[in-house]
């Protein structure tokens, strides 16, 4: 599945970051790797992103929908 | 050199340091230099570009150095137009040393960028920032160690309290004369024989570790570098890129990431041999926060509270400031064209209000709104507000980002324009800057409530505003149709809130105030004096005249509205006394029938917005854009203007 339908509050690893335009560059130097354990803390209203927490580092990143159907993850 | 460098250097033979400051957003780099430089730093755009830095003059431990504080980085691979402007400027290498800000409490993560910075030949060190908050994490550094692993001099800073601020800042200076160089990262074998075999491939044209450093950076992917060995010869880069994709296809890696992955691994490895995490509490103030600020349903209930603060502040505070500001500035104006006569005193008087009209722009509006969001910034609200409109937002082709300055337009276009600054897509803030006129600022409020409000009831002041946000919405989705480019989705690390030195705030509102004061308030006076000399000569009716076929043909105004519209762009706050003037009466209802009234609200809420606006759009979007911005926005006003006129002919007598 991927990461824009993991639910709110489970915890998922990351499988996978489908490539391209140097987004999974960019996703890392975010903080978020394939192989990363992330808690999806909550989707903002009105189709908005979702806010993911890297378990670890603790950062929090906001993903926006069009990205996060493009990562991979499986529930952890 | 400016003039004050000169008696500052004079006497001194030894040349000043250059030291520029690098580091992740929200790192508290900032904060760091403005503790160094405070106000006597100047902000500056990279050439060519609207991408902001700053520097400035410092004696730091008797020793005076020039600071430069760099856009907020994530990697030297550069995926925003700040980034690669900040990358540029390093590649040119006009400074002496580096200091690298390290987040210490998201360790792990920054140290990537240590990683990445020493590949190159950069004279760095490492300011090992937020050790205040690493502790309340419940990290622990061995900072000798981590110096030790990365072959540089760690400094642990708290930048908020000063603390190693001066030291870091010696070591820099230290770095700089001793041109020593980091520890290369090792990777695993088969990535270094990869990174062998492009250097190899790269021998020819460059020197040993330049040429090393290329191989690393090909290897990455980073485009900024392809095109440097493109430039050597297509031949030479293909073969790299043969080898690169070679290893990415042999161990089935993402061709753009796969090295980013190592060097993660290696500093996730670091971490581990530096660090160590005893506990990991305290997440609990945070997600109780966030849980009511980012909440679906409560969050945008509090960021329409914000946005009520803005309006409040602009009209309560805002207005009156600008009343006190205004009377004296009036009564000046008055007593200098009484004294002089003639044209003397219509450009005294011109020039005094020029300059009393800037302030009153500066003081209320700018100083209070640019504050009010630079603490919003600073304490992390506004990532926060993004990520709650972003959805919104992007159904018209914006971000979450532009929430904020299009919210602040409702005070004051100008502070919103330049706010827009903040915005990281030179689209984005293109697209920003092309709607923040559309939204009607106070002046345009004092019309739309002095003559629909007292008209017509406070139910069509609501309705003209959301027909203007429905308006503005339309023009948006049409505009980012149009734009080039393409708004890609929302990626943003959302930080944790932190409490920001009252110092910094006040320094960045000052940067932001500087730039009006500079470029757009001579300006301003400019077009004041000129305003009064039309009026000197009598050009009023001249002007009613010519804009005769356009106010009466086309929208059935009065002509007698005419030099209102025109004098408005100069004077937007005025537009209604202007109004009462021309018409010679305060009870507008009387010489103007509804059509006329509704259709002339209409046109001033979508007309040109004020000189000042104007002018700091030329110096954020250039004046092609702005001349776009201008027709656009008489466009959609006489086309609406038309409408309402059309619309009220139907169903009134």
């Amino acid at each position: 599945m991927t990461l824009l339908e993991a639910e709110i509050n489970s915890h998922v690893l990351v499988k996978k970051v489908d490539c391209g335009g140097g987004f999974s560059r960019n996703l890392a130097s975010l903080g978020i790797h394939e192989g990363d354990r992330l808690s999806v803390i909550r989707k903002a209203p009105f189709q908005g992103p979702i806010l993911v927490r890297v378990e670890g580092s603790e950062v929090e990143i906001a993903v926006g929908r069009g990205m996060a159907s493009r990562i991979t993850v499986e529930p952890d | 050199m400016n003039p004050i460098d000169l008696i500052f250097s004079s006497g001194e033979n030894k040349p000043i340091p250059r030291i520029a400051l690098l580091g992740q957003p929200n790192c508290g780099k900032s904060t760091l230099f403005n503790s160094l430089a405070g106000f006597k730093a100047e902000t500056g755009n990279f050439p060519g570009t609207s991408v902001e830095f700053t520097e400035s003059m410092a004696i730091v431990a008797g020793r005076k150095v020039r600071l430069f504080d760099l856009p907020g980085t994530y990697s030297l691979v550069p995926s925003d137009e700040a980034e690669a402007v900040t990358r540029r400027w390093l590649d040119q290498g006009s400074f002496d040393a580096l200091i690298l800000v390290l987040d210490a409490s998201v360790l792990s993560r920054s140290l990537e960028l240590a990683l990445e910075l020493a590949e190159t030949e950069i004279p760095f060190v490492v300011a090992l920032n937020m050790m205040d908050e690493a502790a309340r994490k419940g990290i622990t550094i061995d900072v000798d160690e981590l110096s030790r692993r990365l072959g540089v001099p760690v400094v642990p800073t708290v930048a908020t309290r000063g603390q190693g601020v001066v030291r870091v800042v010696t070591e820099a200076i230290g770095a700089a004369a001793r041109h020593g160089r980091a520890n290369r990262p090792v990777y695993d074998r088969d990535v270094e024989r990869a990174v062998e075999q492009v250097a190899a491939l790269l021998a020819g044209t460059f020197d040993g570790s330049r040429a090393r450093y290329l191989a690393v950076r090909i290897l990455e992917a980073d485009p900024v570098d392809e095109e440097i060995v493109a430039g050597a010869g297509r031949s030479v880069l293909d073969a790299a890129l043969q080898i690169r994709r070679g290893l990415a296809v042999e161990h089935g890696w993402p061709e753009d990431g796969f090295f980013a992955s190592h060097r993660h691994a290696i500093a996730v490895d670091l971490f581990e041999s530096v660090a160590r995490v005893v506990r990991n509490p305290g997440r609990t103030i945070r997600e109780r926060v966030d849980g009511v600020l980012m909440h679906p349903v409560f969050g945008p209930l509090v960021a329409l509270g914000v946005l009520a603060g803005f309006f409040a502040v602009s009209f309560f505070a805002g207005s009156a400031i600008s009343e006190l500001v205004m009377g004296p500035f009036e009564a000046l104006g008055g007593l200098v064209e009484s004294r002089l006569h003639g044209v003397a005193g219509v450009l005294a008087r011109g020039t005094v209000d020029g300059i009393g009209g800037g302030l009153a722009i500066v003081l209320p509006y700018l100083l209070l709104l640019l504050f009010f969001m630079a603490l919003l910034e600073d304490v992390g609200y506004l990532p926060r507000a993004a990520f709650l409109m972003d959805g919104l937002l992007h159904r018209v082709g914006l971000h979450g980002r532009s929430a904020i300055p299009l919210i602040m337009g409702y005070g004051c276009n100008v502070p919103a324009i330049v706010g827009s600054r903040s915005l990281e897509s030179r689209r984005d803030r293109l697209l920003t800057t092309l709607l923040v006129p559309f939204v009607p600022c106070s002046a345009r409020t004092v019309v739309i409530l002095a003559l629909i409000g007292a008209i017509f009831g406070l139910k069509w002041v609501l309705a003209v505003y959301v027909m203007n946000i429905l308006v503005a919405a339309t023009v948006g989705r049409v505009l980012s149709s149009w734009v080039p480019g393409e708004s890609i989705g929302l990626l943003m690390e959302i930080p944790p809130y932190r409490l920001p030195p009252l110092k910094s705030v006040a320094a960045k509102v000052w940067f932001r105030i500087r730039s009006f004061l500079i470029s757009a308030w001579p300006a301003l006076v400019a077009a004041s004096i000129l305003m009064a000399l039309l009026e000197y000569w009598g050009i009023q009716d001249a002007a009613n005249r010519i804009l005769s076929p356009f106010t009466e043909g086309v929208l059935g105004l009065p002509a007698a509205v005419g030099v209102t519209l025109v004098f408005g762009i100069f004077r937007k706050e005025l537009t209604l006394l202007m109004l009462f003037a021309a018409l010679g009466t305060t009870d507008v209802a009387s010489v103007m029938t509804t059509t006329q009234i509704v259709t002339f609200v209409v046109f001033v809420v979508f007309y040109i917005p004020c000189i000042a606006t104007i002018i700091v759009q030329v110096k954020e979007i250039g004046v092609k854009w702005t001349a776009v911005s201008v027709g656009l926005n008489i466009l959609v006003a006489t086309v609406l203007a038309l409408l309402a006129r059309l619309v009220g002919s139907t169903f009134t007598v």
